[in-house]
């Protein structure tokens, strides 16, 4: 009877399911998303971009609740969408697991139920299918909650109700909407943690979609930046944190992004000023500056030995962990990480012109992807 | 500083429904409501107290109230078996000429019962454009037959029924049919486990409505299905047959007919009777 029980809840070693490919593009009135993503399994792939950037589209087109207009999404040797050759598999029929932003938990049925929905769906009586949800609520820590109404569950507990229930239809692929954005802030870091080690424990390919770039920092093992129904960028976390390539994921990750045409080390930018980056290959360059690599003086540095003096003004002081992040406008804008005794003797207030110094060692620069 | 007494004076203009009304609004206001309520004080006052019990004993009466009850209960549960599919239709999908259908389906609400049960004749009549085949092939006919006053009552209630559960499905929440399919449930099944048991306080709304509804029907069934004594002669018909022979078995059917009216009020309150509340 246990031995049943962990066999279909347990996960025994079983043949690795597929890679998701999505080569795809949904169109709902004006909107068009145009994504090109995979995963594959075993990995976590956070797509992450602003409100209205189409992640929920792309979410919804992949569990088949909304129909793809053109392109396939494959998961593994299964065809789940195929515009051209009229391939549409019901959501019903697709063997992928999601749990939704709000979770979406049933409100008549105990947590026990909940997650027992899908062997029910599947055809099996209420015992077993009892018993495969008690396997679960188990490796979930839920068990003390089975006879629970959602209603009557926090937001972290409602959380794993809505993992298990994914999980217990044994799907291929896992995809979470904004799985964190519903708890609040100390729950969110309870869970985090929780979450990480359940999705590591998924032998499939998991995708979840985010706004927050702390969600998306911490649970995928990459990142994809979706921007207006385009992806922007790819790639591990650190690759993007440090070599952002929009103005949105350098904003994200508190870097300066700069544009510009390189040739010989020196990078012209767009809308005036030069930045000296001796690594620069020559052509269209980003330049990205993390704000705590840049000095700040009240009165222009002559003995400085960075290689990057500008004059600006402040237009903005905020307070940022135990630094002070300031905003100057000199030929470009830009963002610097002060200490607080800094702002005090340097009289640092907005309308303060002030030099800026900048290393050229501290300067990343790589070329611009292409546009589109 | 306020006064106390001007405190009080705030708080009271302050609270809603506190106020003293205007007389333009406040006289008609009272009247309409002394005009709803005075005839059935009426019927209370001149209630055969004493003699309720022989009046209400009579075979008649009691084969009356059967019938009505039997036939009411019936087209309650054809008008849930139809209805409520049919209302997840209008509410769940989109096809041309949905708000044509919606405004048929809910055209015998405000149809006249009459016209409804003449209605009923040329369709389901022995002549009717229906009923000639149901005669010729099945030989069954309809009009003035216990199953006609079923038919004719189904037809009036049924909107009741569909209009309920229309909003309530409209007003439920999708995504949870949603992450039902998600978990592999069919369409059915969605509905089976799902949408059914949220909106079964509203299918159970609609379907006391719809009850009662069919209890009170008089003018379709009278057209339709006649006024036999045993067969199609339901409580209703009663009361108006004995008006004229014995006003105080009339008398005593209309009290019997209004402690229906209350109690089907009784179990609605939630609903209905919450001032300013979603149905």
């Amino acid at each position: 009877m246990t031995d049943r029980v962990t066999s279909i809840a347990g996960r025994p070693p079983q043949p690795v399911s597929g890679a998701l490919h999505v080569c795809a593009t949904v169109e709902r009135g004006a909107f068009r998303l145009d994504a090109d993503v995979g995963a594959e399994p075993g990995e976590v792939v956070g797509v992450l971009g602003p409100n209205g950037a189409g992640k929920s589209t792309l979410l919804r087109a992949i569990a088949g609740l909304t129909p793809v207009t053109t392109g396939r999404i494959v998961l593994g040797e299964d065809v789940l969408d195929d515009a051209d050759r009229g391939i549409f598999r019901r959501p019903e029929q697709r063997p992928v697991g999601v749990v939704f932003q709000n979770y979406r938990l049933f409100p008549h049925l105990t947590v026990r139920a909940n997650v027992a929905f899908a062997a029910r769906c599947r055809g099996m009586r209420r015992g077993p299918a009892g018993h495969v949800a008690d396997g679960w609520l188990r490796r979930l820590a839920l068990t003390d909650f089975a006879d629970r109404k959602p209603a009557q569950l926090s937001g972290g507990q409602a959380q794993r109700v809505a993992l298990a229930r994914a999980l217990a239809a044994d799907p291929d692929l896992l995809l979470l909407d904004e799985p964190l954005a519903a708890l609040d802030v100390q729950t969110h870091a309870e869970v985090q943690g929780e979450l990480r080690a359940h999705l590591a424990d998924f032998p499939g390919p998991t995708l979840f979609v985010t706004h927050d770039p702390i969600e998306a920092l911490l649970l995928a093992s990459r990142i994809v930046i979706l921007e207006q129904g385009l992806i922007t960028q790819q790639g591990t976390p650190t690759e993007i944190t440090s070599r952002p390539r929009t103005p949105y994921v350098a904003r994200l990750v508190g870097m300066n992004l700069y544009a510009g045409h390189a040739s010989a080390g020196v990078v012209a930018l767009d809308g005036g000023g030069v930045l000296v980056a001796p690594d620069a290959a020559d052509g269209r360059v980003l330049v990205a500056l993390r704000p705590s690599a840049l000095t700040v003086y009240a009165e222009e540095p002559h003995a400085s030995s960075a290689r990057n003096i500008w004059p600006a003004s402040i237009t903005a002081l905020a307070p940022l962990g135990d630094r002070i992040r300031l905003t100057a406008v000199g030929a470009q804008t830009v963002f610097a990480d002060v200490t607080a005794s800094a702002v005090a003797e340097l009289q640092l207030i907005p309308g303060r012109p002030v030099w800026l110094t900048a290393k050229a060692t501290d300067l990343v620069a790589y070329p611009e992807p292409m546009a589109g | 500083m306020v006064s106390p007494a001007a405190a009080r004076r705030i708080r009271r203009d302050r609270a809603p429904g506190r106020t003293r009304p205007p007389m333009l609004l406040a006289a008609p206001a009272l009247i309409g409501f002394g005009f709803l309520v005075l005839p059935l004080l009426a019927l209370l006052v001149r209630a055969p107290w004493r003699g309720l019990g022989r009046l209400l004993s009579d075979s008649q009466v009691l084969t009356a109230l059967r019938l009505s009850l039997e036939c009411a209960s019936a087209a309650t549960a054809a008008s849930l078996v139809l209805g409520v599919p049919l209302a997840w239709v209008l509410a769940r999908v989109r096809f041309p000429g949905l708000a044509l259908v919606r405004a048929l389906v809910t055209l015998p609400l405000v149809l006249p019962p009459v016209v409804g049960g003449v209605a009923l004749l040329m369709a389901l009549g022995r002549n009717g454009i229906v009923g000639r085949y149901l005669d010729e092939w099945f030989g069954v006919t309809l009009p003035f037959t216990t199953a006609g006053v079923i038919v004719a009552e189904t037809f009036v209630a049924m909107p009741f029924l569909v209009v309920t559960v229309e909003g309530a499905l409209r007003s439920s929440d999708l995504g949870l049919e949603e992450a039902a399919a998600t978990l592999g449930a069919s369409r059915i099944t969605v509905f089976g486990r799902v949408t059914l048991p949220l909106i079964g306080p509203s299918v159970l709304a609609g379907a006391v409505l719809c009850w009662a509804r069919a209890l009170g029907e008089f003018g379709a069934t009278i057209t339709f299905a006649g006024n036999y004594p045993g067969t199609t002669r339901t409580l209703t018909l009663q009361v108006y047959n004995t008006l004229e022979t014995d006003p105080q078995a009339a008398i005593a059917l209309g009290l019997v007919l209004l402690l229906v009216a209350v109690l089907v009020l009784a179990a609605l309150r939630d609903r209905w009777l919450r001032a300013g509340s979603a149905p």
